[in-house]
């Protein structure tokens, strides 16, 4: 008996009378499922002797031997049952003796009589939508409270069970409350509920909790890890992203009760929904939680196809309690899902404008700007002083264009003089005829290679930097920018000939003679046959960013040439002007997924090496530590000083030209109001532009204009498409629609319609797993042949028509279910019971849960008082061992300080390589993948966990503090206060006496060893209550840590 | 018979690190009648495991985490020399997938090792000058020249190498033979994972936890991580100002209330939870003893190399390894980082051999020493090869080699395994396999036979299907089998 499996314990508590009819889907399919369809059921390729067991027209015809496999109502002439009942060491036996199965005799005699009572077929009962069930008659009419009731009692009564009586009222209390909100019940509530004699009491308790934004809190526990939600990408790079808007629209959405078929749509397809919301969009985020593969080298194409697969994975397990991803490669083996079908739900999820690869470090596009309400209303405060400022910028500027001519009228006197912009000027090397930096703290360029040698500068004017293809200069230290930073580089250059060369560049050389290497990390600007290249680069084949100008510019001529980046990562963010105008650039490579930052001097004339030192000369050359706007990189290609604009014939004036007189004058010249308006506007345009980028994204689904074509993937491999496929569902799911569907708005209208077999079954089985620790159907991420039947089929069915009926309303369905006396029941088993229905699978008593590794963490915080419960915000870092991370990776785990150490256990940081110890341990999935069930275990790691980790000394040090403040004047009372705070009831004398012992016993130890109670009160960063003696805290702290570490704590009663 | 014993028959699958169900249930009375708890033979595991008499009993795998290159290690292909620089032939290549790192490079040159090859031991093992330890060894190894693997970039293939699949979700090859076959010490988990960094290439690539996860098994066949720095293993140590009596009373307190539970409402996982409090003390006690390397007697540290004395190197982990072992823990997963080396390959691998070889051959002669050799299996190797062809600049002195998944060179020592044999070949450019290739799913199919476990019967049923270690593939290959 020591491997008395859930199967055989179902198959006891299952198997009807022998007098009652076999049922096809009861009984026979999953004996067929399990040890006939590998290779006699729905996947052709896989079939053996063309026979096939999962349709009956098929089973009954003779194959080529003239054998038939099922004879209707004769089981003697049918060769399946020859087949399954020969000797077992025969080679006649099925299954085969290799594949290790064997049917039981019970089994076989199943078949036997599903045989001659005429071997009729039904489909799978989970692919046939739920009818409205009749409600059975019962005997104890009294008990019941409603249908749930009446259902559960009859498959009771069947068995000549009873209920278990109620549970006592602090226990359920305690059950409920954990149940709906995550934490226990305090000590007020609890007696509120204990002196409320009246009718509604119970429903008065539950409707608080499902008003409380604790609900949402706690149920989104369960959806994050389906959703696999976390705040790292995973893969090895495992470099942070951030979802938690979508995670706190989870939260919002259980809290205000979005009803379940509106929670879908807008989580597949909220981007597609006409005039969508800022809200509906981050919604979609639900679908791109999946990991993301920054991992240099890997091949796009091979994690694009990834991501989708597991978008129909999650999806399906979600949604549709289906293991789809099994006709990923073939068909699939035991349901009716073809693969062809599988890449028609593929079709739907493939359409979004990614790359394979992720982004290293932060969000993967298409993501949306995602302020949250606070945001969004220092935004539009902000909206309003820029309005404001604009307004008082077009009543100084009435008179900009009379105030200005005039001022050019008065530029004709001299002395002349030039104008630059200097907001943000790094430095600035004019090379006219020395090296010095003009502006910036930088000491003069040193020519490397040669001597220094001057010639006439652009039309004209001043000198410029002579440059043979040896010689360079070296700025020293300037320029140190990375892939994140913003800036702007410019000089003005005349290229000798064709040759070019390296401008300016901060970039590794190579010492070879050569071209580019992997190695050749920076950055630098080109010239090479006349085009301006521009190389953000990590790595050069395959992690950098290239684009170059389409036009070449004329050789042997002085340009202006300027550069900017907006730390965007992308070949987008990099603006090229050449004399003032802005380039169409192309793009040569646009992967860059790491800093380009790197030790190297700024360099002028060379960049990559000696092969690609300038041939020419450069001079004025500009460091920016920002984007010049368009005007400001035009105005740096007017070479021309004031006066020699001013005289210029305005309808003559370049744009550069323009915008250069233009800029000097609102920089320099103009009245002071004019400028101050001015000045004031651009602050806080610019305050706007940081506002926006310091915003959190949210990763969003987007539809791309022209669909992405699908196609079946042979043996799931991304470079192998076969035949092409449209978007479309699943034939065994219900009649095939109208008109074809487009797209995934189709595809979740579809899932939520009111007659779809699964939906509304699949998320009522989530529900009744909540309050019960298993699903009437107990494999919820199969309801397939494979999966398991559920346990009270009526009774799915009636919560499944009921839920659709009442709107897809969930806090209703949770209030049905928590209201019902099935959940009222206690939870004391009797070894009989236990023996008999070990599993609880007829619910003759409530279950008795270990909680979820949040919960048992909120409940000690709460009761120590710690808990701070603010609803949604980043993600927190609470305590953790330190060095985790780093032993693993590059980065380490800083642990937060103050409130971030005690906020409820969702808003803790999920790294995916290395998740939260605590949660693992007690069974929390990692969130790799999409999970609906965490098994509970029970381990020594656990106790270690408890006993140890700071998080929980801390709390039971502060629960010790709280006790002896408030828990009355006795050791006795207070350690039945902290005792009744964590289990919602008072102890037993007998309880009470074990607790009191050990509290005396470590107060005498303390007494005499004070440097032990003051280490222990050292334990956390929660300050210790200095007006409380030391000896009984510590003492008292190591009796609250037992508490804390009582099964009874840990365990939903 | 006490009251827990009957109703504890159901709780199996969800006790301790495949262990306990029966066995600690009455265990947790037992110290409540102040007895001294003793190790069990074998708890946990599934019935009729193993499938037949294992050779080995346990399982070191000394997981080389980067890809160490074969061609200047254990596949000598000296010819190459001459071809220095040239172009890798289109007829070797055959537009085989390259790496998103060098597929957009314009040549392929050939790079020959720099590093001289000898045979050594009666079987005239081939090993490169950077290998003198293992040398001294190389009759006690069997060498694969032919491994291959799907993936082709480090976190697919290491994942592929540790759970049979590239994408996360499987459990590990520890979790399957907890699973499957238990535990031998009540006091230890039954597989541990122990992590080391490469001096050769300290800033390479990094590691998940999901290596060791659990997968779809239940979570207590996760591996346990032993760290170097803080408590061996995470949260041992008991807070400030607790002592272990201190510690011994609370767990008394604990289990008379939580039996005084247990008596209100008999759910016989209370009898679990117990048992899981003392054994948690058991480990406080053995724990540190066993991760305290300062007994070791300084000969056998010697043997391990200069290393061996500072905890978290690769040669501290070996020698924890083995007592590991010699405690009965059934597998211990060992990872030395830092063979990543698509650049500056010479004076890297020269680092890596500097950390690895003398204590991986150190372990092979303790063990045998100590007549464990004959039942554990030793096996090391990375998650792929590398190229033979140069990424970045060839130069006279250096270069680098990117991915390659064709073909590679591990090796497997003690239980079960043919010593002093080299198996497979490759071609003459050391690019693809030419004779007696090994997928992963056949090594792991191997591993699995060496341990008494029919790797097509070892099943897991998830979302309606049998899983397992090897999926639907891999065999097991006799030939390196003793």
């Amino acid at each position: 008996m020591r491997r008395l499996g859930p199967s055989l314990a179902f198959l006891l508590a299952s198997i009807p009378a022998w007098s009652a009819p076999v049922e096809f889907r009861r009984d026979i399919l999953p004996i067929l499922s399990e040890n006939c369809f590998a290779c006699h059921g729905p996947d052709e390729k896989a079939r053996k002797a063309g026979l096939h067991l999962d349709l009956r027209d098929a089973a009954t015809r003779p194959a080529k031997s003239g054998a038939i496999a099922i004879v209707p109502g004769n089981a003697a002439k049918s060769q399946l049952h020859q087949r399954i009942t020969a000797a077992a060491d025969s080679d006649e036996v099925m299954p085969p003796t290799r594949t290790g199965k064997r049917l039981s005799a019970a089994q076989m005699e199943l078949l036997r009589r599903w045989i001659d009572e005429g071997a009729k077929y039904e489909a799978h009962w989970a692919f046939v939508p739920p009818a409205v069930p009749p409600r059975p008659v019962v005997k104890d009419g009294q008990w019941a409270r409603g249908a749930i009731d009446e259902f559960v009692l009859a498959r009771l009564e069947a068995q000549g069970l009873r209920p278990s009586p109620e549970a006592q009222r602090p226990a359920w209390l305690r059950r409920v409350s954990l149940d709906l909100t995550g934490l226990p019940p305090t000590l007020a509530e609890m007696d509120a509920f204990l002196a409320d004699t009246t009718s509604k009491a119970y429903e008065k308790v539950v409707d608080r909790l499902l008003a409380s934004p604790r609900y949402g809190e706690r149920m989104a526990i369960g959806w994050l890890e389906a959703a696999r939600y976390a705040d790292t990408s995973g893969y090895q790079t495992d470099g942070d992203r951030t979802m938690w808007r979508w995670r706190d629209w989870v939260i919002d959405a259980f809290n205000r009760n979005l009803p379940y078929d509106q929670f879908t749509v807008e989580q597949l397809a909220g981007d597609l929904l006409p005039g969508s919301t800022l809200p509906q969009r981050i919604a979609t985020g639900f679908n791109r939680n999946h990991r993301g593969n920054a991992e240099g080298g890997i091949i796009a194409a091979e994690y694009a196809v990834e991501y989708v697969v597991d978008r129909v994975d999650t999806t399906a397990t979600v949604w549709l309690g289906l293991t789809m991803g099994c006709a990923r490669c073939h068909d699939h083996k035991f349901d009716p899902i073809t693969q062809r079908e599988f890449y028609q739900l593929f079709a739907f999820f493939n359409n979004v404008p990614e790359k394979g690869r992720a982004v290293k470090i932060g969000n993967s596009p298409p993501m949306v700007a995602s302020p949250t309400d606070t945001q969004a209303k220092e935004l539009a405060a902000l909206d309003t002083r820029l309005d404001d400022a604009r307004r008082r910028w077009r009543a100084q500027a009435a008179n900009l264009g009379r105030d200005q001519l005039a001022w050019e009228s008065s530029l004709g006197s001299p002395p002349d003089s030039d104008w630059a912009m200097a907001d943000g000027l790094h430095a600035r090397f004019p090379l006219d005829g020395n090296l010095d930096c003009s502006e910036g703290n930088q000491s003069a360029a040193k020519v490397r290679e040669g001597a220094a040698r001057f010639v006439d500068g652009s039309v004209g004017r001043g000198r410029a930097l002579a440059l043979e293809g040896t010689r360079y200069l070296d700025c020293g230290d300037v320029g140190d920018f990375g892939f994140l930073d913003k800036f702007t580089l410019a000089a003005r250059v005349r290229p000798d000939g064709a040759r070019g060369g390296a401008i300016l560049s901060r970039m590794i050389e190579q010492d070879a003679d050569s071209g580019f290497a992997s190695d050749s990390e920076g950055y630098s600007v080109h010239l090479k046959e006349g085009r301006v290249q521009v190389y953000l680069t990590k790595r050069w084949l395959d992690d950098a960013l290239r684009v170059e100008t389409e036009k070449a510019i004329a050789p042997d001529a002085w340009h202006h040439i300027a550069v900017s980046y907006d730390g965007s990562r992308a070949a987008a963010g990099v603006r090229v002007y050449v004399d003032g105008t802005l380039q169409k650039t192309r793009v040569l490579l646009d992967e860059l997924n790491q800093t380009f930052a790197t030790k190297q001097p700024l360099r002028v004339g060379a960049g990559g090496g000696p092969a690609h030192r300038f041939h020419g000369a450069i001079a004025d050359v500009r460091v920016y530590g920002r984007v010049l706007t368009d005007e400001e990189a035009a105005a740096m290609g007017a070479p021309e000083s004031l006066a020699e604009l001013a005289r210029m014939p305005a309808p003559r004036r370049s744009p550069a030209q323009i915008a250069k007189l233009r800029l000097a004058f609102l920089d320099r010249h103009a009245p002071e109001a004019l400028r101050a308006a001015h000045r004031g506007m651009v602050a806080l345009q610019r305050q706007r532009e940081a506002f926006i980028e310091g915003l959190p994204t949210t990763m969003v689904m987007e539809e791309l204009p022209i669909p992405r074509e699908s196609f079946v993937l042979l043996r799931g491999e991304y470079d192998k498409p076969g035949e092409r496929v449209q978007p479309g569902f699943p034939a065994a799911l219900g009649a095939a629609p109208q008109h074809p569907p487009r797209n995934r708005l189709d595809f979740a209208r579809w899932l939520v319609s009111p007659e779809h077999p699964l939906t509304a079954r699949v998320a009522v089985n989530h529900a009744w797993q909540r309050f019960f620790g298993a699903g009437l159907v107990r494999t919820p991420e199969d309801f397939g042949a494979q999966g398991e039947p559920p346990t009270h089929p009526e009774l799915l069915d009636w919560l499944a028509r009921e839920f659709v009926r009442t709107g897809w309303d969930l806090k209703g369905l949770h209030r049905l279910i928590v209201l019902s006396a099935t959940y009222r029941q206690s939870s004391r088993v009797s070894p009989a019971m236990q023996a008999r229905d070990p599993d609880n699978r007829l619910l003759a008593r409530a279950p008795r849960l270990r909680l979820p590794a949040e919960m048992i963490r909120d409940q000690a915080l709460f009761a120590a008082g710690l808990l701070v419960e603010r609803v949604g915000g980043p993600s927190v870092m609470p305590y953790q061992p330190a060095g985790l991370w780093k032993e693993l990776s590059g980065t380490d785990h800083v642990p937060g300080r103050g409130e971030d150490l005690w906020r409820r256990s969702l808003y803790t940081f999920w790294k995916r390589t290395s998740p939260p110890p605590m949660m693992m341990t007690f069974d929390a999935a990692g969130r790799e993948a999409c999970s609906v069930r965490r098994p509970r275990t029970s381990t020594p790691l656990q106790a270690l966990v408890l006993m140890n980790d700071v998080t929980y000394v801390e709390a039971a040090r502060k629960l010790a503090e709280r006790a002896l403040r408030n828990g009355g004047a006795t050791p006795a009372t207070r350690l039945a206060f902290a005792f009744r705070l964590v289990n919602a009831r008072a102890p037993q004398p007998a309880e009470l006496e074990v607790l009191m012992a050990g509290y005396e016993q470590q107060r005498a130890r303390f007494e005499k060893d004070p440097k032990s109670a003051a280490a222990l009160l050292e334990v956390g960063q929660a300050p210790r209550d200095a007006s409380l003696p030391v000896a009984e805290v510590a003492a008292f702290t190591t009796v609250a840590s037992l508490i804390l570490n009582l099964d009874e704590a840990m365990t939903r009663p | 018979m006490n009251p827990f014993f009957q109703s504890t028959h159901s709780l199996h699958r969800r006790t301790f690190l495949g262990g306990a169900g029966l066995g600690l249930g009455a265990l947790g009375l037992a110290s409540l009648l102040g007895e001294r708890a003793h190790a069990a033979a074998v708890t946990g595991g599934l019935p009729g495991l193993p499938h037949f008499a294992p050779k080995a009993k346990r399982l070191i795998y000394l997981f080389q985490s980067g890809a160490p290159s074969q061609l200047d290690l254990f596949d000598p292909k000296p010819h190459l020399a001459r071809l220095r620089g040239t172009d890798l032939p289109d007829s070797i290549r055959r537009g085989q997938r390259l790496t998103g790192m060098t597929a957009r490079q314009d040549k392929f040159p050939i790079a020959p090792s720099r590093f001289a090859f000898a045979q050594h031991g009666r079987a005239g093992a081939w090993l490169s000058e950077l290998l003198p330890h293992t040398a001294r060894v190389a009759d006690e190894l069997c060498f694969v020249r032919s491994m291959h693997t799907e993936a082709i970039n480090h976190d697919p293939a290491i994942t592929f190498f540790q759970t049979g699949a590239q994408l996360a979700g499987r459990p590990s090859i520890g979790a399957w033979l907890g699973y499957g076959l238990g535990s031998e010490n009540a006091d230890l988990p039954a597989f541990v994972a122990l992590i080391s960094n490469g001096s050769g290439n300290p800033a390479d690539q990094p590691l998940y936890d999901r290596l060791w996860g659990s997968g779809f098994l239940p979570t207590q066949h996760q591996g346990v991580k032993f760290r170097s720095a803080g408590d061996p293993v995470l949260f041992l140590s008991n807070p400030p100002g607790v002592d272990a009596a201190s510690r011994r009373r609370m767990l008394d307190d604990l289990a008379r209330l939580n039996s005084l539970q247990h008596g209100e409402v008999g759910d016989p996982e209370i009898a679990a939870r117990i048992s899981q409090y003392e054994l948690a003390y058991r480990m406080q006690a053995s724990v540190p003893e066993l991760a305290d390397l300062s007994r070791e007697p300084a000969h056998v540290l010697d043997r391990y190399g200069p290393d061996a004395r500072r905890p978290g190197t690769f040669a501290a982990n070996c020698i924890l390894a083995r007592r590991l072992c010699e405690r009965g823990v059934r597998f211990v997963q060992l990872f030395h980082r830092g063979w990543d080396q698509h650049t500056k390959l010479p004076a890297q691998i020269a680092g890596q051999c500097r950390d690895t070889d003398q204590p991986g051959a150190a372990l092979i002669e303790d063990l045998r020493q100590r007549g464990l050799l004959k039942d554990t299996l030793v096996v090391w190797g990375g998650e792929f090869g590398r190229t033979v062809y140069c990424q970045g600049r060839l130069t006279a002195d250096d270069y680098g080699r990117d991915h390659h998944p064709r073909c590679f060179t591990i090796w497997m020592a003690g239980g079960g395994i043919r010593a002093g044999h080299t198996h497979g070949q490759t071609d003459e450019f050391g690019y693809n396999i030419s004779r007696d290739a090994v997928h992963v799913h056949d090594l792991h199919a191997t591993l699995l036979h060496c341990l008494g476990v029919e790797h097509t019967q070892l099943t897991f049923k998830f979302q309606g299907r049998n899983h397992r270690l090897t999926d639907v593939h891999g065999s097991v290959v006799k030939d390196l089998l003793a």
